[in-house]
């Protein structure tokens, strides 16, 4: 229980939380302060201390306090919600739960315990406790109607889709006046609840439920696609192309609309005749339309094929269309496709220079074609799958004697010299590019990436540094971070590792899957604030997509980066001062001088932009500061103890920190056979036979040619085979059964 | 950036001790104010007891009533007797959590072998 104050006291204590409420967290400590020095051991307030601490960044010292607060008091509500919320806010999520639900058992009216409780326990995917604490915040408030879409939702996450809808039908029956018609949160829960009809697969009762309710729903094109999906699903084709039709009035830009309408006419996918009829139509209706020229090159064959692609080709070339080539290569698969699209461009070419300036176009400006078509070519031949580079670069020159000035030109020819090999001379180029269009952001963070291929990552990020924020703290590498850039943290940590210096390419893979993290964390809000909006369907999908979060080409990338770099440095254990030559294989080898000296330097500047920072978060006026996460705490959190990830590469157990990155690659990626192989390597290293086994399985089952593949299984079975005999005979017997003689060869 | 503030505003709100509801923190400036007041009003959407008028309040308890008894069956949790040095082994050798190798033994009879052999066999 509670330990009881005086009235004055009582009073204080209100002022306690007013004040750590409101952020005030000095007069709040002040006034926590004047109760214990009456109360010394009144429990609540040393809690409530606790988190105003915690509040301002000394987490240690908050745990201690409120772990003190506890033995005091077991039986205080306040000092185990205090200990949930610190948890919380530190991210023991687990731990939190358990608190709060002691808190809970102490005070089982709490509305507010309640519902932090059931935002940490969806948080946490814990289904069946959302469901609970759902029901009992149902329970307290029956009058609400997010009570019960809430419901509803853990019931549907849980899987439980009946449940759910029943929930749903059962609010709206008690519901005594119609909504109006531009009530949002119930024109939303109308679509959500068909989305649960049509997830439990009855397609035919969704339909009838969208027909019945759907048609004063403020989302439109939710359900005329939905509808046309229905349609199209049930088989009623004539419906379905309809309800396409209609879509396609509306936008004829889109083109599963073409493709599901062409389908609901029923034309076969060889008929091209009238698949093509179809796209004319639109054609004609909207003459800007590009879909409806450009969709048709995808089946079209031969000699219709060349004669719809000149003239898609001519129009492109006619307006200057820069992104033209980016449009069509996908056709470069088709190998008659991949030699008729230059053609025609040359083609182009020899007419438009043929005729020279006799010929009218459209608007007027005939250059503009001549440019188009030679970049076409340009780009045709630095394509991997049509590569001619000598070629290439030919055509770009000549495109840029018709327009010096222009950047897709010169960045093209970056990319040429790239792909020739010379980073340098790319690096260089791309500069130049950038130098043409100083405020086009795209450009510049093409030529801050050359430069980190080219290893210059002080360029680099001076480069970078034309577009971030200038008042951030810590200068534009700390503005990256905030904004999450995570391709430039790829790039930059890959580009250390090529000259050696590990501590910074592990510091960029950590810092990107601590965003990966805050991406996961980032939800938590969004489980009250959705309901509050009523945006079901967004919500659901922000869930669905969290819960596959680590499955991005971004996170792939990195770790596996971080992964090779782990079983490097364990291969090849190297000096204190994180500086070998474990980093990446081939590129500028040898020089270990060289390397120290480029470590030394970057320690050095890291330390100066840390000085720098300090200075700059000095001479700031605290009462002034437009925080920009409005948390007080972020600042305090800010300070990087390792900012050039000395203490990452100090690590006694590289492959130990290299399963922080492994795990989630293959949980979430299995099937790429790099993330395999890769997990055979650190699990063979860590002697855990049967993970490797594992991955070995994995990747022979993705590609069994794979010659690094067969090399794992000799080595593993070489391994293997002098111990089998020592190991457990469950694992004699699982290796027996899987990993049988000869399965390797 | 308005949308982020208020965002995290509320998460600071549910962190009270022991108020209701969500208190705005003092804003930083009279626009900082307009705003969050403009943004607050957007979000009490159905927040409030307004919107509980158009609800038949009988109806509803009823209801609320009903959904009692549903919540009471639970799943059958399956009963299946686990070898602690098995769940030992799995732990060691696949590195998984303790809780993950009972769940991964119990979906398979408690059969150490059977439930290995699963695990590496990959599912494509």
């Amino acid at each position: 229980m509670p330990q009881p104050l005086s009235t004055r006291e009582a009073n204080l204590f209100r002022t306690v939380i007013r004040h750590y409420e409101d952020k005030q967290y000095k007069r709040g400590l002040k006034a926590a302060e004047q109760i214990l020095k009456k109360n010394p051991k009144h429990a609540d307030t040393m809690s409530m201390k606790a988190l105003i601490m915690n509040a301002q960044g000394k987490t240690d010292e908050a745990f201690a306090l409120a772990k003190e607060a506890l033995t005091i008091d077991m039986k205080s509500h306040i000092c185990w919600h205090v200990y949930g919320i610190l948890y919380r806010t530190n991210k023991n999520f687990d731990e939190a739960i358990k608190a709060y639900k002691f808190a809970l058992k102490l005070e089982p009216d709490s509305q507010q315990i309640q519902r932090d409780l059931a935002i940490l326990q969806i948080q946490m995917r814990d289904y069946q406790g959302y469901v609970q604490s759902r029901l009992v915040m149902l329970k307290a408030r029956p009058q609400l109607r997010q009570n019960w879409t809430a419901l509803a939702i853990a019931y549907h996450l849980e899987g439980n889709l009946k449940q759910a809808e029943t929930i749903l039908s059962t609010f709206e029956k008690s519901v005594t006046t119609a909504p109006s018609k531009t009530d949002f949160e119930n024109s939303e829960a109308v679509l959500y609840k068909n989305s649960i009809i049509a997830e439990a697969g009855d397609i035919g009762r969704a339909l009838e439920h969208l027909e019945a309710d759907g048609n004063n729903n403020l989302d439109r094109l939710a359900v005329m696609e939905l509808r046309a999906r229905y349609l199209a699903q049930l088989g009623r084709g004539a419906d379905a192309a309809k309800a396409y039709r209609a879509l396609l009035d509306r936008n004829s830009e889109h083109p599963d609309y073409y493709k599901s309408l062409i389908e609901a006419l029923g034309i076969s996918k060889d008929d091209e005749d009238s698949q093509k009829a179809v796209y004319d139509e639109y054609a004609v209706k909207n003459p800007r339309s590009d879909a409806a020229r450009r969709l048709p090159l995808d089946f079209l064959t031969d000699e219709n094929f060349k004669v719809a692609a000149r003239a898609y080709l001519n129009l492109m070339f006619d307006k200057g269309v820069p992104s033209t080539f980016a449009n069509l290569k996908h056709l470069y698969s088709d190998s008659f496709k991949q030699t008729t699209l230059p053609a025609l461009a040359e083609e182009y070419l020899n007419e438009h220079k043929s005729t020279g300036g006799e010929k009218e176009h459209a608007n007027g400006d005939s250059s503009k074609g001549e440019g188009a078509a030679l970049y076409f070519l340009a780009q045709h031949y630095n394509y991997f799958m049509s590569r001619d580079l000598t070629k290439a670069m030919a055509f770009v020159e000549k495109a840029l004697e018709l327009d010096p000035k222009n950047v897709d030109f010169h960045m093209t020819k970056a990319r040429i010299y790239k792909h020739q090999g010379d980073l340098e001379k790319a690096s260089v180029a791309m500069d130049e590019a950038r130098s043409l269009d100083t405020r086009d952001r795209y450009i510049n963070s093409k030529a801050a990436k050359y430069q980190l291929r080219n290893n210059e990552n002080d360029r680099a990020l001076q480069t970078m540094g034309l577009f971030t924020r200038v008042e951030t703290a810590g200068g534009p590498l700390a503005d990256l971070i905030d904004m999450q850039c995570i391709w430039y943290l790829t790039e930059d940590g890959e580009a250390w590792q090529r000259r050696g210096n590990v501590g910074l390419a592990l510091k960029r893979y950590h810092t990107i899957f601590n965003i990966f993290d805050i991406w996961q964390e980032d939800q938590f809000d969004f489980h009250s604030f959705s309901l509050r909006k009523g945006q079901i369907r967004a919500y659901i999908d922000m869930v669905r997509w969290e819960d596959e979060l680590r499955e991005h080409p971004f996170f792939f990338r990195a770790a596996l980066d971080a992964i090779k770099l782990y079983i490097a440095m364990h291969d090849k254990p190297q000096g204190p001062n994180g500086v070998n030559g474990t980093g990446g294989s081939g590129a500028n080898g040898g020089d270990v001088a060289e390397k120290k000296k480029a470590a030394k330097k970057a320690k050095k500047e890291a330390q100066k932009a840390e000085r720098e920072a300090a200075e700059k978060a000095a001479k700031q006026d605290p009462n002034k500061t437009t925080a920009p996460k409005s948390k007080d705490v972020e600042d305090v959190k800010k300070k990087d103890d390792d900012p050039t990830g000395l203490k990452l590469v100090a690590t006694s157990d590289p492959l130990g920190d290299a399963l922080k990155f492994l795990g989630p690659l293959l949980q979430f990626s299995p099937r790429n056979i790099e993330g395999q192989i890769a997990g055979f390597e650190v699990y063979f290293r860590r002697r855990k036979y049967m993970l490797a086994l594992r991955c070995l399985k994995a990747a022979l089952a993705l590609d069994k040619d794979d010659p690094r593949v067969q090399e794992q299984a000799v080595r593993l079975r070489k391994a293997v085979d002098p111990v089998l005999a020592s190991l457990a005979p469950k694992l004699q017997e699982v290796i027996g059964l899987t990993f049988a003689s000869g399965a390797s060869s | 950036m308005a949308e982020d503030r208020q965002l995290s505003n509320l998460h600071e709100g549910t962190t009270a001790g022991d108020v209701e509801d969500e208190v705005q923190p003092t804003a930083k400036s009279a626009e900082d104010r307009k705003a969050a007041a403009a943004l607050s009003k957007l979000d009490t959407h159905g927040d409030d007891e307004g919107s509980a008028r158009d609800v038949d309040q009988e109806a509803v308890k009823n209801a609320v009533d009903a959904l009692g008894g549903k919540t009471a069956d639970k799943k059958e949790v399956k009963k299946v007797k686990v070898d602690a040095a098995d769940v030992n082994l799995i732990v060691e050798e696949l590195e998984l959590s303790k809780a993950k190798a009972t769940e991964l033994l119990k979906a398979h009879d408690g059969d150490a072998v059977k439930a290995m052999t699963a695990y590496i066999t990959p599912a494509f």
